[in-house]
């Protein structure tokens, strides 16, 4: 009797077992068949990342994409251009190695921004990524703690990746730029109801970035759900309000920073691993090519700085031994000079390229003794410049010295290893 | 005589273009001294020597911004199997390319930049990977590879400079503790990380260095004349390091008798308009004075000296404490209406205590004398006072200041005027005044703390009529491309001001005087009667008030230090 039960049991035993072997095959083997998202991050020890895209790694050699032609208010419907400045400027990238654009916000026709995405992609293997300024620059200032507003700006974000998720030339979505400044008071101050009980106002800051940070991590949840395909990266000035960010947006994928710090990038590769452990993809960074200590165009020390920026992209990619290993690649700013930028309310200024600065950065230190240290050209930061003379209905594009030796860089990227310890 | 003076011209032509040409090739004469160095060179064993003969060849180079010709002597010294040399050799390799890319970058000669950076870049940690495969930490070629290659990766801001620094001080620190053969290595190590703000790293390095020269056998009077060495070539970390070891040396073995010789330490650290100094350590000499020889061994020109460097290393409660010792210790001294008045700013504006504050002022303005500073106080109590909404009392005070000051005093007698037509005409005191002590008053904006931006003056005791350079520095932090925007509310004693901006003076305005604006974050002034003068400044960005902060200048008949 007992043998007969001790063998029910071994059978029992032996059944739950095999049982339990083929459910760890079919997951197994099921897991292996699921297909890959599109465009993923692959990640590795040491919180290393690398960006997958149709299966293979893909550093972001990217461009910050914005041609509005000379003469024209940042409001002009570039997408809709019937003379197709895409194409003109695809060439010309493709020539370059730019492989990726980016794009701050779609254009209001879905059927005209489809055909840049596609036109892009098909024609010159560039792919785009998606942005939204989440509402920042609205007037008055972005309420991030309102529910009206979120759920608008919510609509307007889904809308979006509804409408172009399937477009094959998509590479990611930005939510956001520089809009978490605005939770320190610096540009575009909001603040709700409990925020203004708060009256210490470092905790008045963290609260508005606690707010800001959960919304677009609502935002990104949803966007995970309706498409799977594509990452989903935070838009970000510098590193600020990041330590807010680990905590309350855990579905965000890559954080994607602004940063203009001169040469270099300072620690921030190392700094976002023990902040938010992230990819980061360097989405806003460049140099202007106008000397305005001299008051001239400097093209070679815009050409310094961007192949000095690449150089450190590069020095921290997963694949570069020594450095942190976290980043994905980067977007210069920007593709073509904007005419329209020094004053956009000035439509007679739209057709001048001004040579007057409206901001100070000593890390551009050629030209820091201009007046009233103002040394940052707006209006020149293309590594392509425009000129009023006409080619094919658009404002011709005469590369920059940038535009060469970036080539050149991404061609043979040189970085200088350390000496292997002794 | 047209050929000749053609040929004068081509001449002089010649001349400045050879002159505005940079400098290259060496002389014949610089040209006969490289190779009798490389001869040396080549013939020398000695480590030391080798260092001082490569760096004497190295100048004659460099200062001639010749890269490639130093390079090119270089290919003359070693060979055959003298390791050691062709170490030298490496590290010198380095050296030259990375001056020569630093030279080109500095001077933005892009065509040669762009065209050799890569190569050379990999030549200089090529060279130095030999270096440090074929030296220990005993060597000193290894400390000044090490140093090389961590300035190489900070200045091109790479990740790897971390790494680099740590490795230099560990293994600078484990040379000095082994038989370090050349000790100033360590002064140079320490030297390069000051210049590059690594100022802890820096002390640490001048600590051991200290160490190691105020050996205990060494000569007091050497240890003294080394700390005014470096104090002489500006370099106050390493001096104040030294002169801590020769303080507590002459304090142990003088006791209280070594006073006056810290005293004149304690002045030469105190502030000074145009040269080294360094107050708060000055402050640090005159603890020490005060712990060997008690209260008595200053007398009141030095507690009036210590206050006042409080007051400029922006130690505004430790100055108070110390102008009030000294005004109750010393009430007779010329300079006490002065420090009355500090007092009675300090208090009001810094403490946020209007009532102890306005004692300060109420003393000055009760005293019989007229002083800049005595009609200063009126006028702050008046000030006061309309601030309040006590609008008669105000009225009072500032006619009573008018009263005062007669034909004398005119800015501050400026002021009061204006003040007058605020009451006349009901209208509130001046915005950018009003803001000013709002912020520094109001129980609410006691997060207004003066820590968010510096205020400096430059000089702080000037002469009447001389420009005094006003400035203010908020640190951004890296902000991208969206700079806040900064509204730059000046208040106070202004003076009669020019703009830094664009040089130009501005024709002064009805009160005789003008005003930077808004958008100024320094301006150049000038004063035009003696006196404390206030400075006021609060920055408003676009979501309020960022912080608030004071400054004073004090004007004098003549230039001077107290």
């Amino acid at each position: 009797m007992l043998e007969v039960r001790l063998k029910g049991f071994r059978s029992r035993k032996v059944f739950l077992l095999a049982a339990s072997c083929l459910a760890l095959c079919f997951f197994i083997v099921g897991m292996a068949s699921r297909p890959k998202p599109a465009v993923w991050v692959k990640k590795f020890k040491g919180s290393r990342y690398e960006l997958m895209a149709a299966g293979k790694p893909y550093v972001v050699k990217g461009v910050c994409y914005n041609p509005i032609p000379i003469g024209k208010g940042q409001d002009y419907d570039w997408w809709s251009d019937p003379n197709k400045p895409w194409l003109t400027d695809g060439r010309l990238m493709q020539e370059m190695g730019v492989n990726t654009v980016r794009i701050y916000k779609a254009g209001n026709n879905p059927g005209s921004v489809k055909k840049v995405i596609s036109d892009m992609y098909n024609i010159y293997g560039i792919r785009t990524v998606m942005g939204h300024w989440l509402g920042f620059w609205e007037y008055p200032c972005p309420l991030y703690g309102g529910k009206e507003f979120q759920e608008r700006v919510k609509k307007e974000v889904l809308d979006m990746v509804r409408l172009y998720k399937d477009e094959p030339g998509v590479l990611m979505w930005i939510l956001g730029n520089e809009n978490n400044y605005s939770c320190f008071g610096q540009v575009n101050p909001w603040s709700t109801d409990e925020i203004d009980k708060e009256t210490d106002p470092a905790k008045q800051n963290l609260m508005r970035a606690r707010v800001y940070y959960s919304f677009v991590n609502e935002l990104a949840a949803e966007i995970h759900k309706i498409d799977p395909n594509h990452p989903v990266a935070l838009g970000n000035g510098e590193l600020l309000g990041l330590e807010v960010a680990r905590d309350v947006s855990p579905d965000i994928d890559v954080v994607a920073c602004i940063i203009y710090r001169g040469k270099g990038f300072g620690n921030i590769f190392n700094s976002l691993k023990s902040i938010f452990d992230r990819p980061i993809l360097i989405s806003e960074f460049g140099a202007d090519s106008y000397d305005a200590y001299l008051g001239k165009e400097d093209q070679n020390m815009q050409a310094f700085f961007l192949q000095a920026q690449w150089r450190q992209i590069y020095q921290n990619l997963a694949t570069t031994k020594g450095g942190a290993g976290n980043c994905i690649g980067g977007a210069m700013f920007e593709w073509a000079d904007e005419w329209w930028k020094h004053n956009e309310y000035d439509a007679d200024g739209w057709s001048r390229h001004d040579a007057e600065s409206n901001w100070s950065n000593p890390s551009y230190y050629f030209d820091i003794k201009a007046a009233n240290n103002k040394n940052m050209n707006e209006e020149w930061f293309g590594i392509v410049a425009l000129s009023k003379e006409d080619e094919s209905g658009l404002d011709r594009r005469i590369p920059r010295k940038a535009y060469y030796l970036v080539r050149e860089f991404w061609k043979n990227p040189v970085l200088t290893d350390p000496p292997r310890k002794k | 005589m047209k050929t000749l003076l053609a040929r004068t011209v081509i001449i002089v032509l010649f001349f400045l273009v050879c002159l505005s040409m940079p400098a290259f090739a060496l002389d014949s004469r610089e040209q006969k001294k490289a190779s009798l160095l490389v001869t040396e060179i080549n013939k020398t064993k000695d480590s030391a020597k080798l260092h001082a003969l490569f760096n004497e060849l190295g100048e004659l180079y460099f200062n001639n911004n010749d890269f490639d010709g130093f390079l090119t002597a270089l290919s003359s010294v070693g060979g055959g199997d003298n390791k050691g040399l062709a170490l030298w050799n490496d590290y010198y390799t380095a050296l030259a390319r990375y001056r020569q890319l630093k030279y080109l970058e500095d001077n933005q000669l892009w065509e040669e930049y762009f065209a050799n950076q890569n190569s050379w870049r990999t030549q200089i940690t090529g060279s130095i990977a030999k270096v440090l495969e074929g030296t220990t930490t005993a060597d000193p070629l290894r400390i000044l590879s090490r140093l090389l290659l961590w300035r190489f990766y900070q200045d091109q801001q790479d990740p790897a400079r971390e790494l680099q620094l740590s490795g230099l001080m560990a293994e600078t620190e484990e040379y000095a503790a082994g038989n370090a053969a050349d000790i100033g290595l360590i002064k140079t190590a320490a030297d390069e990380l000051s210049s590059y703000n690594e100022k802890g790293n820096a002390r640490q390095l001048y600590k051991i260095y200290v160490a190691k020269i105020v050996a205990p056998g060494e000569e007091s009077g050497k240890i003294k004349k080394a700390a005014l060495g470096f104090y002489s070539q500006g370099n106050l970390d390493l001096a104040e390091a030294v002169y801590d070891a020769y303080i507590e040396r002459i304090a142990q073995a003088q006791g209280a008798a070594a006073a006056p010789e810290l005293i004149e330490i304690a002045r030469q650290f105190s502030y000074g308009d145009n040269r080294p100094n360094d107050p708060l350590y000055a402050e640090k000499v005159f603890a020490r004075i005060e712990e060997l020889g008690g209260k008595e061994a200053l007398d009141e020109k030095l507690m009036y000296l210590r206050a006042f460097n409080l007051e400029k290393g922006k130690d505004f409660l430790a100055a108070k404490d110390r102008y009030r010792d000294f005004v109750a210790s010393f009430p007779d001294n010329p300079e006490n209406d002065e420090a009355q008045y500090k007092l009675g700013i300090i208090t009001t504006y810094i403490m946020r205590d209007i009532s102890g504050g306005r004692g300060y002022f109420t003393k000055l303005s009760d005293s019989d004398k007229v002083s800049p500073q005595v009609i200063s106080a009126i006028y702050q109590l008046g000030l006061l006072a309309q601030w309040e909404g006590k609008n008669e009392e105000a009225r009072r005070y500032y006619l009573a200041l008018k009263d005062k000051a007669g034909d004398g005093f005119r800015e501050t007698v400026a002021l009061a005027n204006e003040r007058i037509a605020e009451l006349d005409g009901s209208r509130p005191i001046e915005y950018n005044l009003k803001t000013f002590i709002d912020v520094s008053l109001r129980p609410q904006d006691v997060q207004s703390d003066r820590t968010k931006f510096e205020l400096n003056c430059h000089p702080y005791r000037s002469p009447r009529n001389q420009d005094v350079n006003i400035s203010s520095s908020y640190y951004y932090g890296d902000n991208g491309c969206l700079q806040p925007e900064f509204q730059y509310l000046w208040s106070g004693h202004l003076g009669a001001y020019h703009d830094v901006s664009n040089d130009s003076s501005t024709a002064p305005d009805s009160r005789g005087l003008t005003k930077p604006d808004t958008s100024q974050s320094a301006f150049t002034t000038q004063y035009i009667h003696n006196g404390s003068k206030e400075v006021n400044l609060v920055i408003v960005s676009a979501s309020g008030v960022v912080d608030r902060n004071l400054d004073i200048v004090d004007v004098y008949d003549s230039p001077g230090t107290p």
